[in-house]
């Protein structure tokens, strides 16, 4: 059962979707657990009041680059199935200030 | 500090390096079973996309941009409008059990909720855009690139709070 299993054929992409919905409800509920239900929670390190969302986003991937690394290293795992984003340098950085710039103006 | 005392326990959130392990693992499910991580922006490109060719099928297809969410095949598809739903339902979910769901309009201490609700507004495109831009949000390249060690990721994330201190320096006084 190695993963991931639906590109590995081991499930259907029709398993997926189902899965869609329950990823996304574990998802959502600890977004709303952490506080990201929020504006003025979720911008609030910019203004150096409350790190949370910082610590919460950096925790988030820090443990899952080291669980997808394990999980490659054991073998569970084949990486050449992953999607990972292609590289497009100056739409992903100007993309990224603008998103920046609008959690501000929308965010409080 | 004070508002690190404020929100553990009090507001019932949980530790952020807690919320923060949770999300990690359900991304690394997500990765696991589906090959690719979680999204948020793309599932209203994708509703767009479905939309306009409702209307003007032809259109749709064609054009360079949208007609990318209309072929057969993307495994991204329908998926991330489903996972989108669960976002919201969980959300729901979560802010219900912990008796945090009410109707209202949160503003800075300057803010009227109805200049509020422009500003929401012009921040919305500007981070629409900007995420269409990217190909991502912040859930599709800091937290699922990140994780995978994309470059432009991680490009994408420095930017963003460069992007975010920068303006927050020249506002923050107002909005204090």
């Amino acid at each position: 059962m190695n993963g991931p299993l639906v590109p590995s054929g081991f499930l259907t992409p029709e398993v997926g979707l189902v899965f869609a919905l329950v990823t996304g409800l574990l998802f959502g509920f600890f977004l709303e657990r952490a506080g990201f239900g929020s504006a003025k929670k979720l911008t609030a390190m910019f203004y150096f009041q409350d790190f949370a969302v910082l610590r919460v986003m950096f925790t988030a991937v820090v443990v899952s680059v080291v669980g997808l690394l394990l999980l490659g290293g054991l073998g569970q795992i084949d990486f050449k199935l992953l999607a990972v984003p292609a590289t497009y340098l100056w739409p992903q950085a100007l993309g990224g200030l603008l998103i920046g710039i609008g959690f501000i103006v929308g965010g409080y | 500090m004070k508002w690190d005392a404020l929100h553990r326990g009090e507001q019932g959130y949980w530790s952020p390096y807690l919320a923060g392990a949770a999300i990690g693992l359900t991304l690394i499910l997500t990765y696991y079973v589906m090959g690719h991580g979680l999204g948020a922006s793309g599932a209203f490109t994708q509703i767009a996309a479905n939309a306009l060719e409702r209307v003007a099928p032809e259109h749709a297809r064609e054009n360079a941009y949208l007609g990318g969410y209309l072929g057969p095949g993307s495994r991204w598809q329908s998926w991330i409008v489903v996972e989108v739903l669960g976002v919201f339902l969980g959300g729901l979910i979560g802010a219900l059990t912990a008796g945090r769901f009410r109707v209202q309009t949160e503003c800075g201490v300057q803010v009227t909720p109805r200049s509020r609700w422009l500003l929401a507004l012009l921040g919305g495109v500007a981070t629409g855009f900007g995420s269409r831009l990217a190909m991502g949000c912040t859930s599709g390249q800091a937290l699922s690139g990140g994780a995978v060690l994309a470059v432009g990721s991680w490009l994408f994330t420095l930017m963003f709070f460069i992007g975010g201190y920068a303006l927050a320096w020249f506002v923050s006084r107002e909005w204090k």
